[in-house]
Order: structure tokens, then sequence, then C-alpha cells
């Protein structure tokens, strides 16, 4: 068993500076919450029009909750989008995320199956996109980013890129490293 | 994907036509097997709507059945002799495996040699008097898409994995490949008796997916049986026994003991048709399995090429003292495509082994392991806490609060209460993590189980990704949750202390990062 003094000069991703997301991003979250939640109350103030039944027992719930659903999914937004961030070094990604789970995932650009550029019609409309990186036998994708900047994206896809170039060329002359 | 692309028929014909061959007729056996397993398999979904209007509209069901099935049967013979007539293979001169093949859809397959990963060898039982043999070719990454050439003699098919992985050797210089060529390499053997095979059954989960087919046609079977057999079984113990008040309640388990006999029954059946005649040989960094019933399958594997190995022990795994051992292998694209790489050829599974043979196997690969002498480093007491609240105290109060309403015995919940601290009290204990270094390479092993145990052991370097996790009481606690994502699976252990984790997943990166070797 080997023991943590051996190796003093091991780079230390818990001194990631992490870039925060896109001006922008917390604006999209929140047009895709306003997206999800106004078809939503509409519906159901349909079925209060139609249905007195329904209406007499739940109006005033809905009436205090959905106010209050709509604040904490804004809030949950907020915070959200200010705890996310990603990292490039030069040998991989990390992105971290997360309010109460708060996750830190890295991920070695060797290691990058292919790459993804996703961009909504919010997020084009707004110059954002989302940023999907694969690896080999992840369920999904292993690392996903929504709120960045389409030239952010696409400069972190060109370095994933180049970097895959630069790999198989050190792998046929193994220098040491 | 783009080693397997079909081309237009006639685009190289005119190069190659003196090279084209045709396979033994025998194999139209292969064909007529082949499409009529895949018809019932992906088919018979899609017909049961069908089946439920013959069974529920058709007048005359033994003459209409009799004309559906014959009907499908000489489709299935025309299809395969059609199929058999226009395949057509060719070994050409650019190293490629070319394949011809296709009824009302004709495709051209190439297959690059160096792209064939392994080339397997299967005998399935109706070939045997005939003593021919299918060579399939195994092509990294697209488990669906292998070409398998049929019946075609033991000798050529041995010779065509000479061919290719000498051309491989030539072409890569893969040391694991030149091994093959390597007769003075020491041979290492183990074989499993049919006797044991069958415990492979007990232990499987076959038995539990076999029930939860069932499932659904619980109903229907339960009305028929309701008028058949429980009424007559009701009779039976209202006679024997004179317990009119019991009897159903009798009839009813004596059912459901049935039905699960029945579903061990075919698990164990299914085991013994999968591994019949169990034989494994490791040499050079390569095993070689081969079994079967119905089909002698032989599977071939680099042991660079394994992502991890599972060596597991379920609960009734444990009552009989018997272990599994899997060898994983890359599986692009999710869950589903790993299901699919176990069942298909990509998994070697060492299904029934005692702990000696464990031992043993490990001695071939990885002398350093041995399950119960490795000093595991465990989680932190936080996770016996917190999963004893969550897990054990929370659900014993609502069983509680149950309890009060229906005017039970609060020893229930009591009860409750001690069953689950005590599983999770086994979980918090099995958990494990150890690193070790031999000769340079670095490795992690991870525990986990609660009756039974699991065992993950890798290669660092493999390691596709890493993360940790952390609530805010963890943090305070300086406590993190490791999970590394692995080509085949992941390893995940719960609440380490930070810097440990923080040490794994640098350590990690920098072997993932900085090693030159190929991962795949």
């Amino acid at each position: 068993m080997f023991n943590n003094q051996q190796i003093t000069d091991l780079p230390q991703h818990k001194s990631i500076e992490f870039k925060a997301l896109a001006d922008k991003a917390l604006l999209h979250a929140q047009l895709n919450w306003l997206v999800f939640y106004i078809p939503f109350s509409a519906i159901l103030a349909a079925i209060c029009y139609f249905n007195e039944n329904f209406a007499n027992n739940m109006q005033t719930y809905l009436l205090i909750g959905m106010p209050i659903l709509i604040l904490i999914s804004m809030l949950y937004s907020v915070a959200s989008i200010k705890l996310q961030g990603v990292a490039m070094r030069q040998h991989d990604i990390a992105f971290k995320k997360g309010i109460i789970w708060q996750r830190v995932t890295i991920l070695p650009l060797a290691r990058v199956q292919h790459i993804e550029i996703h961009r909504g019609p919010i997020e084009r409309k707004l110059g954002l996109a989302s940023l999907k990186l694969y690896s080999a036998g992840g369920m999904s994708a292993d690392l996903q980013v929504s709120g960045l900047t389409h030239t952010d994206c696409k400069n972190m896809r060109q370095f994933v890129q180049d970097y895959r170039q630069e790999h198989t060329s050190t792998q046929a002359v193994p220098a040491d490293e | 994907m783009s080693d397997l692309t079909p081309h237009p028929t006639q685009k190289t014909d005119a190069a190659h036509a003196q090279l084209w061959q045709k396979v033994s007729p025998w194999a139209l056996v292969y064909f007529v097997v082949h499409f009529g397993v895949r018809f019932v398999r992906d088919g018979i979904f899609n017909l049961l709507p069908l089946g439920f209007v013959f069974v529920t509209q058709v007048e005359n069901k033994l003459f209409w059945g009799q004309i559906a099935a014959a009907v499908a049967v000489s489709a299935l013979l025309l299809y395969s002799i059609l199929y058999y007539r226009n395949f057509r293979f060719c070994i050409s001169s650019d190293n490629e495996i070319l394949l011809n093949k296709g009824v009302f859809k004709k495709e051209r397959l190439t297959l690059k040699f160096e792209r064939v990963q392994n080339v397997n060898i299967a005998e399935p039982f109706y070939f045997k008097p005939v003593t021919l043999v299918n060579c399939i070719f195994d092509a990294a990454g697209s488990a669906a898409q292998e070409a398998v050439l049929p019946g075609v003699t033991q000798s050529y098919a041995e010779q065509m994995r000479k061919q290719i992985f000498a051309y491989k050797a030539q072409q890569q210089l893969e040391p694991d490949t030149e091994v093959e060529t390597d007769e003075a390499a020491e041979q290492s053997s183990l074989f499993i008796s049919n006797k044991e095979i069958a415990k492979f059954g007990l232990m499987s989960n076959m038995a539990i997916l076999a029930l939860a087919a069932i499932a659904p046609l619980i109903n229907v079977v339960a009305d028929v049986l309701e008028k058949q057999l429980i009424t007559k079984v009701e009779g039976f113990y209202e006679q024997e026994l004179g317990l009119v008040a019991s009897a159903a309640l009798f009839a009813i388990f004596t059912l459901f003991v049935f039905v699960v006999l029945i579903a061990v029954l075919l698990s164990v059946g299914m085991s013994l048709i999968r591994f019949y005649n169990y034989q494994l040989y490791f040499k050079g960094k390569k095993f070689k399995r081969i079994a079967g019933l119905l089909e002698r399958h032989q599977l071939s594997m680099s042991l660079d090429k394994v992502q991890s190995i599972v060596i597991k022990q379920n609960i009734i795994a444990r009552l009989l003292k018997r272990f599994t051992v899997e060898f994983l292998q890359a599986s692009s694209g999710g869950a589903m495509a790993g299901m699919a790489a176990k069942k298909n050829k990509q998994t070697l599974v060492l299904p029934v082994l005692n702990n000696e043979q464990v031992n043993s196997v490990c001695q071939w690969i990885y002398p350093w392991f041995n399950n119960s002498a490795l000093a595991f480093k465990q989680a932190e007491r936080a996770l016996w806490y917190k999963n004893l609240v969550l897990y054990a105290l929370l659900p014993s109060l609502l069983v509680a609060v149950f309890c009060y309403f229906n005017e039970l015995n609060y020893f229930i919940s009591l009860g409750v209460l001690g069953v689950f601290a005590g599983l999770v009290t086994l979980s918090y204990q099995r958990y494990g993590y150890y690193l070790h270094e031999d000769n340079g390479r670095f490795y992690m092993v991870v525990r986990k189980g609660m009756i039974g145990v699991h065992y993950r052991v890798f290669e660092l370097y493999k390691v596709q990704s890493a993360s940790s996790e952390s609530t805010y009481l963890m943090r305070r606690s300086g406590l993190k949750s490791l999970y590394i994502q692995l080509a085949h699976g992941f390893a995940f252990m719960p609440y380490i202390k930070e810097q440990d984790a923080d040490f794994v997943i640098d350590f990690t990166l920098k072997q993932a990062e900085s090693d030159t070797r190929s991962w795949m």
C-alpha cells in the first residue's frame, strides 16, 4: 500500500478556480421556469373555470400555493446558477454544481468520446448554449453544462478536439511527461 | 460504426470476384435456427395483440392455428434458403472480411482486420455430427453488428483467428497479441462441474426475472387456475386437514410455492444451457472460455481490454458459499448497452466459484489480490448515523404511526427498527476502498454490500471521470463521497475524509492523464 507522503507534487483539484456561468444564464433559467409555469397555470385556471366543484375546493389553495411555488423555483434558480462553475485545465475539464448535494466532476480530456453543443430557441435568442461531454460507460452525458455563451462553448469544444490530436501524437512518440 | 458501413454491392465486386466463397450447405440449419430465434424474440411482442384477437375471436382455433404455424414455418424456411443463396463471404487482399447478405435488402458488410477484437468460435449442437463451427468476428464497440461465418470447419476458423491476430500483431506490435503465438507461455485452467453450474441458477437473478415475466400474466393464469386447480387443492386441504377457513389460504400458498419452484427450475435450466461443461483457460494475459449446452461457445478476451473486475456474492450465494466473478469490457452508450453487452459475449462470467477458486483465479491475474487480507479503509461513522436515522428510525416511526391508527401492537415498529438498523449497520460495515501499487501500476478495490458482498477491482488509469459529492453537514465534518465512472460500471465510496477523497481524485486523474497506454 502506498501512502500520501510519497507523492507531493500531485496537481490538486481543490485549488481549481471555477468560472461562473454566463451573465444571461440566470435569465435563461428563469425563462425556462416561465415556459413551464405559464401553460401549467393556464391549465389549472381552465379546470377551475369549467369545473365549479374543483374551483370551490381548490381555488384558495392554488391562489396562495402557485405564487409561492413559482417564487421558490425562481430562488432555486438563483442559488443553483450561482453555485455552478466550469474550469478547463490543461488535461481535464471540471464542473461543479448543486445546492444541497454539491458535486464536483472532473473529466480527463483523453477520455472524452464525443462532444455535443445544444441550443434551444431561448438559448439561441440569448446567445447561450449547452455543452455535453460523453465518455465511455456513462448513462448519459458525463458532464453537462447549460448557460454558457455560445462562443465559450465553441472554444471549449475546440480545446478538447485539439487536445485529442495532441494526445495521439504523444502516443505515437512515447515522450516522458 | 464506420468500420461496418454497408456499401453498394456492385462497387468492388470485380476486384474480388474470384475470391467470393459460399458457406457449407449445413449453414442453412444455422440460418433457420438464427432467424427462428430472432423471430420469436423480436416478433413475439408485436404479435401479442394478434394472438389476443386469435384467442378471443376465432372460432375454429385448431384449424387456423395449424394454418398460421404452417405459413410461419414455410416463410422461415423460404427466407433462410434465400438468405443462404445470397450469402457470400470474402477475405480480401486488403485484409478485410467482406460479407454479402440479405434477401430483400442486400447489404455488404466490410470489417477490417484491425477492427476485429476477438475471433470467437461457437459449436452449436446441430453442427456436432458434421464437425462444423460458427466463426464469429467481434468488432469493437458494436456488439449487434458482429460478422458471423456459419458452418465453417474448425481448422478454417482457427486459421482465420491466427491470420487476423498475426496481422494485428504486425500492425500494432501490441505485446498481448504476440503472446497469442507464444506456445511456451504457462497455461492455467479452471473447470466448473455442471452440478456447480446448476447452483448458479439458484443464485442468479434469473429466477426473479422469470417471476417478473410471469407477473403480468398472473391474473389470466389465476383465473384459469381458480376454476381448475385451486378448488381442487382447496377440496384436498378441506378433506385432509378439515380446516375450512384456512383451506383457501393454503391453496394459494401451495400455488405460490409451485410457481416459485418452476421459476427456479427454469433458471437452473437456463444457466445449464449457458454454462454447460464450463472450461476456462488463462495463458499469456488472455482468457479463453468454452461453455454451452446447445452451442459450445468459445470466448477469448485479453486482460488488457478488461475495464473492471467484479467479484460478488449475493444472499443465496453466501448460503452456498460461492462467488461470481465478472470481467467487464467497455460498453458504449449507457446501461442498456451494458445489459446487452452482458447478454452478448462481451463479458466473461465465471458463474460459480468457491473461495479457493476465486483466490486461484486472482493468482493468475493479480497475485496481490486477496479479498480477506486487504486492509480496506472504511466509511466514516457519520454514514452510519445518517443511515440509521434515514433508513431505520424514520421507517419505524412511520410504522409506529400506522400501528397507532390501526390499533396494532407497537412491538411491530420496534421489530422494524431492529431489522432495519441491523441491515444499515451491515451495509455501513461493508463499504470500503483499498489502493494498491503493483509493479508501477495502480489499482483500486471498492467493496460494498449488505448481507452479500461486492468487490470491484480496476486499474486507476482506465477511469473515465471522477466526482465528489457533499452536503452542508458533510462539509462541516470534513467528509465527501467519492464517485468514479468506469467504462463499464462505476465505483462509489460514501463518506470518507475530505483529504482522502481529494487525494484519490487527484491521484486517479494523474494516472488517467499521464499514462500513455490505451485504456480501451
